[in-house]
C-alpha cells in the first residue's frame, strides 16, 4: 500500500546533515538512512524539534497527554521527534500528525521496516507527512541492542526531550540521560504516585527535570517564558486549545456543564440536573452525536476536547 | 431363571432407558453387577440384599448376575436399586411372571426396605410416557413432581413390599401433582435501591426486553444488590416455561415448587467455577449453572475474575439457548435460555481509574478491560455504570418492584403479541423496521460514535423495548437516542 518513495542517505558532514547530531562523539555520529521529507531533518537546526518518548505500556492518561503535547507542539510549528514504538511514542506521532505538523520517527530498524506491526498505519502516515530515519540501511530488522543505541539520535536531534511515562529502568530514561549528557533540556510529565509506569518520570522531576504540563511549558523552555515563537521566526499557526463545537440547547448545555463538575454516571447527572434517567440518557446520546462527550471504556461519561462556542 | 426390569438413568436433564437383566442360576452364591456401574450402583448389591431380607422376601443363595443394558452407557447413582430388587424377585419367582412387563421402576432402597427419593423423576416420567410402559413406579417422595408430566401414570412407592401390589387392586393410587409455591421466601424488592435512577431504568429495560446487562462500578455502588433484585420485576414463567424449568430443577435434585409458581430461577455462581460447572459436563454428564438458570437469570458477579475458559464456554450456549455436550461416551443437549447479568469493578483494584485513588498498573487495567470486552461481552446489550450513591440525599425508598413489574409486563405483552412470541432480546437482525427519520439518526450516530453491525442491531432491539415500555407501536427518535446511550460499547 505504501507509495514507493526513494530512500535517501545522509553522511555525517554532508550538506543537510543536522548540526545537532555533530554534538555526538565522532564514533557515535550516525549515517542516516531515511524515507519521506528530507528537508524536515535538515531543518531541525533552525526550526526547533522536541523529542517526546515514554512507555510502551502507558496508561490512558499518559496516552492522552502525549497525544495532546504532540498535537499542540505541532500547531506551534515544532517538529515532534519520537521512536514510533507502541504507547507514548505512537500517541505523540499521532498527535503531531493531527496537528498538521512535521514529525520525525527515529527507528531501530531499516526506515521502511514496519515495527511493531500494530503501527503499520501510523508508519505509513509518518512516511507521507513526515520523515522516518534510522542508522540502519533499508531491510535491517529490529534487534535488541538497536533500541537503546537509537535513543542517542532522538536525544541529540532535539532541543528538548520530554518523558511522558517511563518505568524505572527503561529505554525512555536512557534517552533522558543521553539528552542531559549532550547538554539538552529534559522535561517530564508528572504521573500518578504509586503507579509503576509513572515512577521514571516522577524520579526525573525529583532529580531536577523540568515539570511539563502542556505544550506551553515546553515552549517556555524553548523560547523563554511567555514567548511563543522563535525570535524572527514565523508565528505559530494558531493558539493551542480546544476547538469550539456546534451550538447547544440549554438542557444539553446543562448536562455538558455537569460533566465538568465530577459527575460521570447517568445516576449522578440525573440528580444534579433534576431530570429523569431517560431524559439524561437521551441528552448524552445527543451530546455524543455532536462530539461533545464520549463513553469511557470502563463505564461512565466524560467530555471530549470539544468546547462550546462563545 | 431370567427376568428384566426397566428403569431410567439421567443424562443431563433427560432420562435414558436402562434395562436391568437378572439371571439367577445354581452355583456358588455370588452377586455380580456388570454394565459400567459406578461406585453407588455397585454398592446397590448390599442395599438390595438387606432390603429384600427386611421386606419379607428371600434373597436367593445362588449365583446372581445383573446386567445393566445398554452396556456402554455409564450408570451412576442409587436410583437402580428398586429395579434391581424387582428383577431379582421376578427371576426367582417371588413376583408373578409378567408383573414387570409394562412398568418402569426407579428408586433408592434403604436397608429396611423403604424407598428413598431420587432426582429427575420428571424426566423419567416423561421418558416413560414416550416409551411402551403403562406406568412408572417412583419413590413416594419424588412422585408428586413426576405426576406433573401429563399423560403418564405414576405409582408412588413407599416400601419395597409394595412390589407385590403391582398391577393388582391394591396398587398405590396416582399421587397429587406438586402444588406451585414460592416456598414462602419473598423476593428482594427494588424499593431498596435509593436514588440511582439510571441503574433502575437500565434494569427495567433489561427486564422488559429480556436484554442482558453489564453493570460496572466500584465496590459498594450497589451492583450485586441491583442484580439480585432483577427477578422481582421479571414477568412470571409461562406454563410451558414453568414445566421446563421444573424439569431442570427436578433433574438437579432441587425443589420444583418455585418454578411452578412462575418464579424465574436466579443463579449466581462464584467466579472460581469451572467451565464444566458453568455449562455442564463430567461423567456422567451433569447440568451446569447455565442450565439451572434456564428461563431465568444467570448472574456473573465480578465478571473479569471468571476463568477465560469458563467465559468462552458460555458463548455458544448464550447464542443458541442450548449447550451441546459431545464427549467420547455421550452427546447430549441441555437447555439454557437465560438472561445474563454481569457485574464488574472498573479496574483490578476496584476503585476505578477516575477515582484518583486507583493504583492499578495500566497493563493490568488493559488485561482486565480485555476480559470485560472479550467474547462474552459481545452478547451483552446494555451497559450501565454506577458510582457510590450519596445515601444522605435519599431518605425515601425508591419505587417498589410491583409498580415496575406492571410496566415490564405491559411491555412484554406488547412484544410477545407482535407474533413470534419472542422477547426483544432474541429478535433476529432485520426483524425491526425503522422509520426513515430513525434510520438517518442511527446513521449519524454510527458516524460520530462508531457503531458496528452488531452494535446497530443491539441499538434497534433496545429501541424496540423502549418503545414497548412507552406503549408505542413505532420507534421514535427519542427511543433510539436512549438506546444509543444504554447500549454496551464495542471496542
Amino acid at each position: 500500500m505504501s507509495r514507493p518513495l526513494r530512500p535517501w542517505t545522509l553522511e555525517p558532514g554532508a550538506r543537510g546533515y543536522p548540526a545537532s547530531l555533530t554534538d555526538l562523539r565522532p564514533g557515535e555520529r550516525p549515517r542516516l538512512h531515511g524515507l519521506g521529507d528530507r528537508s524536515l531533518i535538515a531543518s531541525v537546526d533552525e526550526r526547533p524539534a522536541v523529542t517526546i518518548v515514554g512507555s510502551r505500556n502507558a496508561s490512558g492518561y499518559g496516552l492522552r497527554i502525549a497525544e495532546r503535547l504532540g498535537h499542540d507542539l505541532a500547531l506551534a510549528g515544532i517538529t515532534v521527534v519520537s521512536g514510533l514504538a507502541r504507547g507514548i511514542d505512537a500517541a505523540a506521532h499521532r498527535g503531531a500528525l493531527e496537528g498538521g505538523g512535521g514529525t520525525v520517527a527515529v527507528l531501530a530498524c531499516g526506515p521502511e521496516v514496519v515495527y511493531p506491526a500494530s503501527n503499520a498505519a501510523l508508519h505509513e502516515r509518518v512516511l507521507r507527512s513526515g520523515a522516518l530515519i534510522s542508522e540502519h540501511p533499508p531491510g535491517t530488522a529490529a534487534r535488541r541492542g538497536f533500541f537503546v543505541r537509537r535513543n542517542r539520535i532522538m536525544a541529540a536531534l532535539s532541543a528538548v526531550t520530554v518523558i511522558v511515562e517511563a518505568a524505572q529502568p527503561s529505554g525512555s530514561l536512557v534517552t533522558a540521560d543521553r539528552a542531559l549528557e549532550l547538554g539538552r533540556t529534559v522535561g517530564a510529565v508528572p504521573g500518578q504516585v504509586g503507579i509503576r509506569v509513572a515512577e521514571g518520570a516522577n524520579d526525573l522531576i525529583r532529580d531536577g527535570a523540568h515539570l511539563i504540563r502542556d505544550a506551553a511549558d515546553v515552549l517556555d523552555l524553548l523560547y523563554g517564558v511567555g514567548v511563543r515563537s522563535p525570535p524572527g521566526g514565523p508565528a505559530p499557526r494558531s493558539a493551542p486549545g480546544p476547538r469550539p463545537g456546534p451550538r447547544l440547547d440549554p438542557d444539553l448545555a446543562a448536562i455538558l456543564g455537569l460533566l465538568s463538575t465530577g459527575c460521570s454516571t447517568v445516576d449522578q447527572l440525573a440528580v444534579a440536573a433534576a431530570v429523569g434517567a431517560r431524559e439524561t440518557a437521551i441528552a448524552l446520546a445527543r451530546l455524543e452525536r455532536l462530539g461533545y462527550v464520549a463513553a469511557e471504556p470502563l463505564g461512565g461519561w466524560s467530555r471530549t476536547g470539544l468546547r462550546e462556542p462563545e | 431363571m431370567h427376568a428384566i426390569a426397566r428403569t431410567f438413568t439421567l443424562l443431563g436433564v433427560d432420562a435414558r432407558e436402562v434395562r436391568v437383566e437378572v439371571d439367577v442360576r445354581n452355583g456358588l452364591p455370588a452377586f455380580a453387577l456388570v454394565g459400567l456401574p459406578d461406585a453407588a450402583v455397585r454398592e446397590s448389591r448390599e442395599r438390595v440384599r438387606a432390603a429384600l431380607a427386611n421386606s419379607g422376601f428371600e434373597f436367593p443363595q445362588r449365583r446372581i448376575t445383573v446386567n445393566l443394558a445398554p452396556a456402554d452407557l455409564r450408570k451412576a447413582g442409587p436410583g437402580f436399586d428398586l429395579a434391581i430388587a424387582a428383577a431379582v424377585l421376578a427371576a426367582t419367582g417371588q413376583l408373578p411372571a409378567g408383573a414387570l412387563d409394562d412398568v418402569a421402576l426407579a428408586g433408592e432402597l434403604a436397608l429396611d426396605g423403604a424407598v428413598r427419593a431420587v432426582p429427575g423423576t420428571m424426566a423419567m416420567a416423561e421418558a416413560a410416557r414416550r416409551g411402551a410402559v403403562r406406568a412408572i413406579a417412583v419413590p413416594a417422595g419424588s412422585a408428586p413432581e413426576a405426576a406433573l408430566i401429563a399423560g403418564g401414570r405414576v405409582i408412588p412407592f413407599e416400601r419395597l413390599e409394595q412390589l407385590r401390589e403391582l398391577g393388582g387392586e391394591r396398587e398405590p393410587a396416582a399421587p397429587e401433582p406438586v402444588r406451585p409455591s414460592s416456598n414462602g421466601a419473598g423476593l428482594a424488592d427494588l424499593a431498596d435501591l435509593r436514588g440511582q435512577a439510571g441503574l433502575r431504568r437500565a434494569l427495567e429495560v433489561a427486564a422488559a426486553g429480556g436484554h442482558s446487562i453489564l453493570i460496572t462500578g466500584p465496590p459498594g455502588a450497589g451492583k450485586s444488590m441491583a442484580a439480585r433484585r432483577l427477578p422481582s420485576i421479571l414477568p412470571p414463567l409461562g406454563p410451558r416455561e414453568a414445566v421446563e424449568a421444573a424439569k431442570v430443577a427436578s433433574a438437579c435434585g432441587r425443589p420444583v415448587e418455585p418454578a411452578l409458581a412462575g418464579r424465574r430461577p436466579f443463579r449466581a455462581p462464584h467466579h472460581t467455577i469451572s467451565a464444566a460447572g458453568l455449562i455442564g459436563g463430567g461423567t456422567p454428564p451433569r447440568a451446569g449453572e447455565a442450565t439451572l438458570a434456564h428461563h431465568g437469570v444467570l448472574f456473573l458477579d465480578e465478571l473479569p475474575e471468571f476463568g477465560r475458559g469458563a467465559l468462552e464456554a458460555l458463548r455458544q450456549p448464550l447464542e443458541e439457548g442450548t449447550v451441546n455436550l459431545v464427549r467420547a461416551r455421550y452427546a447430549i443437549e441441555l437447555p439454557c435460555r437465560f438472561q445474563l447479568v454481569a457485574a464488574a469493578n472498573p479496574c483490578p483494584c476496584g476503585c476505578g481509574p477516575r477515582s484518583g485513588g486507583c493504583t492499578c498498573d495500566p497493563a493490568g487495567v488493559r488485561a482486565y478491560e480485555s476480559k470485560l470486552t472479550g467474547a462474552l461481552a459481545d452478547r451483552i446489550d446494555i451497559s450501565v455504570h454506577v458510582e457510590q450513591p450519596d445515601l444522605g440525599s435519599f431518605t425515601d425508598p425508591g419505587e417498589g418492584s410491583a409498580a415496575v413489574r406492571d410496566r415490564v409486563l405491559a411491555a412484554r405483552e406488547l412484544a410477545l403479541g407482535r407474533g413470534d412470541g419472542r422477547a426483544n432480546a432474541e429478535l433476529e437482525p432485520g426483524a425491526v423496521r425503522l422509520s426513515p427519520q430513525c434510520e438517518r439518526r442511527l446513521a449519524e450516530a454510527g458516524l460520530s460514535a462508531g457503531l458496528s453491525g452488531r452494535g446497530r442491531e443491539r441499538v434497534i432491539r433496545l429501541a424496540r423495548t423502549l418503545a414497548d415500555l412507552d406503549g408505542r407501536r413505532r420507534i421514535a427518535p427519542g427511543h433510539l437516542d436512549e438506546a444509543l446511550s444504554l447500549r454496551r460499547r464495542d471496542r
